[in-house]
């Protein structure tokens, strides 16, 4: 009995110290870890796009011989592998110090504590375009420098345009005449939101309101009036036959380019990265900004920007801003569009004749300034799949745009609030 | 004489309580080198997992204190694995004091102990299949079960964008994952509608590829059928071909203006052209057409082999006794087919459950539904894939995986306690 009552007692007290001493016993002296120093570090270490280093290459180059630091650099899928792979290396200490991102990355990392924000002169600022620095700031603070931009503009077949309309009421009249026997005059991905927001933003609907300090995630304006009148212009081309069901939904993208190519489209709406692919099958194409609206509006589409950014991880936060700023002025920015076409929203570069004599850069150009930067905030992510699914009532006749949009705002706000935003 | 003993002598429990501390009891029973062997293996337990336990258990406890030092998720699994280590620790201690306990008690009863090589015989022989095994479970540990485990605790979590590591700890908030997603009306509402599309897709989708599979194997294995070979390469050949590929084939095949389907061969036959990809019902449709047209030739092959094995003479035997060809595809042929497939034909509806692939490829769960945040082709998996990880909620989406699980789990385990093929009893 005794024994039985000293080993119990003897476990329980074991437990008991074990629980106290349980979890690391360094609290209180830590300090982060981290520490940030103006001290030249040996290297830095940049992750880069896939197939795009040969534009990176002699703006590292030329930092390396001013600086004398070292710049290692890896190419990884921009889109998945940056995004995926940061989360876990950057605590890691095996992340970068520069890294690339779609903007539209930017508040989801931000949020997760993966990016810094930097700071850079005014001057430095002012040599790219206000819209592609909005883009690339979240919640009030610059999280990056712009790299690249794109948007979606006007492609035309020369066989059968020989210049863009000036207006949507000329292209519509055109369309209406030369639609038929399997051919069509124009033809978008109107019910997918990333297009047909062009025309709902021309005519004042918004996705979020825009403020001084950012987006305001609670103001959004899917279901206003304009937003509205936006939805029954797009109605009306797919009521009339102009735009045929075949390129509603999912695998519309693939149809319509498969038309395109095959000579049976006169024009249609599409990004820069649809250039190669038509060129390759033959297609001798003219590249135009969007023509203007019936009410007197350009289409106000959504930009794109690929920026240069600081983890939040980097030791050598000042160095690796120094090398934002490097690889995205001027000089290095105009080697980037030579080697990979990629347009960097530099004010001087749009004007340079390098990028004006070019039609298709020109166009993405002048387009991406009429347009707007795809919201950053994590909150968009709730966005895409409501309004598809409102676009595709819209367009196939089950719902009117009225009702369609006000269920699809309704759900947005549901989801971000179950998304845990609040 | 020997039940005196047993009540007189105490030495199980005696060797029984020493052994709380691993060795001390065998040391007490004088086997000398199993006792040092346990010490030995106690303290180095203690001594190599001392930090992982430690730092381990208390990561799983608090998910960590104070950025930005801990790493909520890195420190959920440092504790599912010392768990696991200790669960593994506690088996040994357990073996210990069993072990301890079972030589006492043959010390009570006057039996004499194991030499040492009596000892070392008995574990070659008896331990031998665990010796082979234990490689192979280790590996299961940390494959299978750590990975459950994983899923299990994360959905207690509030693991979501906005309690992400590193800039945030991530908390334990017990069933609240669980309560949101039947209180919450976006998820509520489209719940049911979603579920009833599951379980008739499962069921007929699952069912049709089945029939025509057995329909074609019996068809092609009459005796006096020519060019057979041929006739079997040409069914393989759907599922030779990699799935996503025919998916997205087939969604350009059904396009409504411009696919194959409506403008050559319905056009064909003076069929108007069906909204195989706006029309809800159609869109079902043609997924369980595809679904039929994917899945066949794995039953196909599958029976195939098991017809080869039934022996002719139970069809002479029919023969003799006037039964019509029906009848002895009812009598003989089914039953079995069935008898030898069965299993596999149940993971053939728990996979069309979840079939991810076919949904997602095809038009993404479309075509929408008004006020509905799923697509009208939406089974539970991809919906909940397009709510969950694409605006990441990593929480939910476990915890919606459990409920899945758990559906798809006890539905299997019931059926495959139905079926005979686990049964060993001959049905021939």
């Amino acid at each position: 009995m005794l024994k039985k009552f000293l080993s119990v007692s003897l476990t329980a007290g074991l437990a008991v110290s074990m629980l106290a001493a349980c979890g690391p016993q360094d609290s209180g002296e830590e300090t982060g870890g981290k520490t940030d120093s103006n001290e030249k570090p040996e290297k830095l270490v940049v992750w880069e796009d896939k197939e795009k280093g040969v534009a990176l290459e002699p703006a590292i180059k030329s930092f390396e011989e001013k600086y004398g630091i070292k710049v290692e650099f890896k190419e990884l899928g921009m889109a998945d592998e940056i995004r995926e792979q940061l989360p876990l290396d950057a605590p890691a200490g095996t992340g970068p110090d520069v890294l690339t991102l779609p903007h539209d990355q930017i508040g989801a990392l931000a949020t997760q504590g993966l990016l810094a924000p930097i700071e850079v002169d005014e001057k430095v600022i002012d040599t790219f375009t206000e819209s592609s620095i909005q883009a690339q700031s979240f919640e009030g603070q610059l999280y990056g420098l712009p790299k690249a931009t794109e948007t979606p503009v006007f492609i035309y077949n020369k066989e059968y345009m020989e210049a863009a309309p000036e207006s949507f009421d000329e292209l519509y009249d055109f369309s209406k005449d030369f639609t038929g026997n399997g051919n069509y005059g124009f033809l978008a991905l109107w019910d997918n939101f990333y297009f047909a927001n062009a025309i709902m933003a021309a005519n004042g609907g918004y996705v979020f309101k825009q403020t001084d300090d950012g987006l305001d995630a609670d103001d959004i304006g899917l279901n206003n009036e304009g937003a509205v009148k936006g939805a029954q212009y797009i109605q009306k081309w797919y009521e009339e036959g102009l735009f045929p069901k075949g390129i509603v939904g999912e695998n519309g993208g693939s149809a319509m380019d498969g038309l395109f190519n095959e000579g049976k489209v006169a024009s249609v709406m599409n990004g820069p990265w649809a250039f190669q692919g038509m060129q390759d099958a033959g297609i001798e194409i003219g590249v135009a900004p969007l023509p203007k609206l019936p009410n007197g509006e350009y289409p106000q589409t959504f930009i794109g920007v690929k920026g240069w950014h600081v983890s939040a991880y980097s030791e050598n936060k000042e160095w690796a801003t120094k090398l934002v700023e490097w690889v995205t002025n001027e000089e290095n920015a105009k080697i980037r569009y030579e080697k990979t076409k990629e347009i960097p929203p530099v004010k001087s570069l749009i004007e340079d004749p390098v990028i004006a004599d070019n039609e298709g850069a020109a166009a993405v150009a002048v387009q991406s300034q009429r347009g707007v930067p795809m919201p950053n905030i994590p909150e968009m992510g709730q966005v895409w799949e409501p309004m598809a699914n409102a676009l595709q009532l819209i367009v196939t006749g089950k719902q009117e745009p009225q009702p369609a949009l006000e269920d699809s705002t309704k759900t947005i706000k549901q989801q971000i609030e179950a998304s845990g935003a609040k | 004489m020997i039940d005196t003993n047993v009540t007189k002598s105490t030495h199980r429990k005696r060797a029984f309580f020493l052994s709380l501390i691993p060795g001390l009891g065998q040391l007490y029973n004088r086997q000398y080198l199993k006792a040092f062997a346990f010490i030995v293996l106690a303290f180095s337990f203690i001594i190599a997992f001392k930090d992982l336990l430690n730092i381990g258990l208390w990561g799983l406890v608090t998910l960590g204190e104070q950025l930005p030092r801990d790493h909520s998720v890195f420190l959920l699994v440092e504790g599912i694995i010392a768990v696991l280590v200790l669960l593994l620790g506690l088996c040994v201690y357990a073996l210990n004091l069993y072990d301890a306990h079972l030589n006492g008690k043959r010390r009570d009863l006057g039996i004499q102990l194991n030499s040492i090589r009596e000892q070392y015989r008995n574990v070659i022989d008896t331990g031998f299949p665990y010796l082979m095994l234990s490689p192979g479970f280790f590996l299961l540990i940390f494959v299978v079960i750590f990975p459950i485990l994983f899923v299990i605790l994360l959905a207690f979590t509030n693991y979501d964008l906005y309690h992400s590591p590193p800039a945030r700890l991530v908390d334990w908030i017990g069933f609240q994952n669980f309560i949101d997603i039947f209180k919450l009306d976006i998820w509520r509402r489209t719940f049911i509608s979603v579920l009833s599309w599951t379980v008739i897709w499962t069921f007929i989708a699952t069912t049709v590829q089945i029939t025509i599979g057995i329909f074609l194997a019996v068809l092609l294995n009459q005796k006096d059928l020519k060019f057979k070979k041929l006739f079997r390469t040409i069914l393989i050949l759907p599922w030779a071909i990699p799935a996503f590929v025919s998916i997205l084939v087939f969604a350009g095949m059904f396009n409504e203006s411009f696919g194959a389907i409506n403008n050559d061969l319905l056009a064909f036959f003076g069929i108007d052209p069906i909204p195989w990809l706006t029309s809800p019902f159609w869109a079902k449709v043609a997924l369980i057409l595809i679904q039929s047209w994917l899945g066949f030739p794995f039953i196909f092959a599958m029976v195939t082999g098991v017809l080869q094995s039934i022996p002719e003479e139970l069809y002479e035997a029919a023969t003799v006794d006037g039964a019509t060809m029906l009848q002895k595809f009812r009598s003989i042929t089914l039953p079995l087919i069935l008898y030898a497939i069965a299993p596999i034909l149940i993971t053939q509806y728990t996979f069309n459950f979840n079939n991810f692939n076919v949904i997602f490829l095809f038009n993404g769960g479309g075509p929408p539904m008004p006020g509905q945040t799923a697509g009208s082709t939406d089974i539970l998996i991809s919906w909940i894939y397009s709510l969950t990880l694409e605006s990441k909620q990593y929480a939910k989406a476990a915890a919606v995986t459990m409920i899945l699980s758990l559906i798809v789990i006890s539905v299997a385990l019931w059926q495959f306690r139905r079926t005979k093929s686990f049964k060993e009893e001959d049905m021939m």
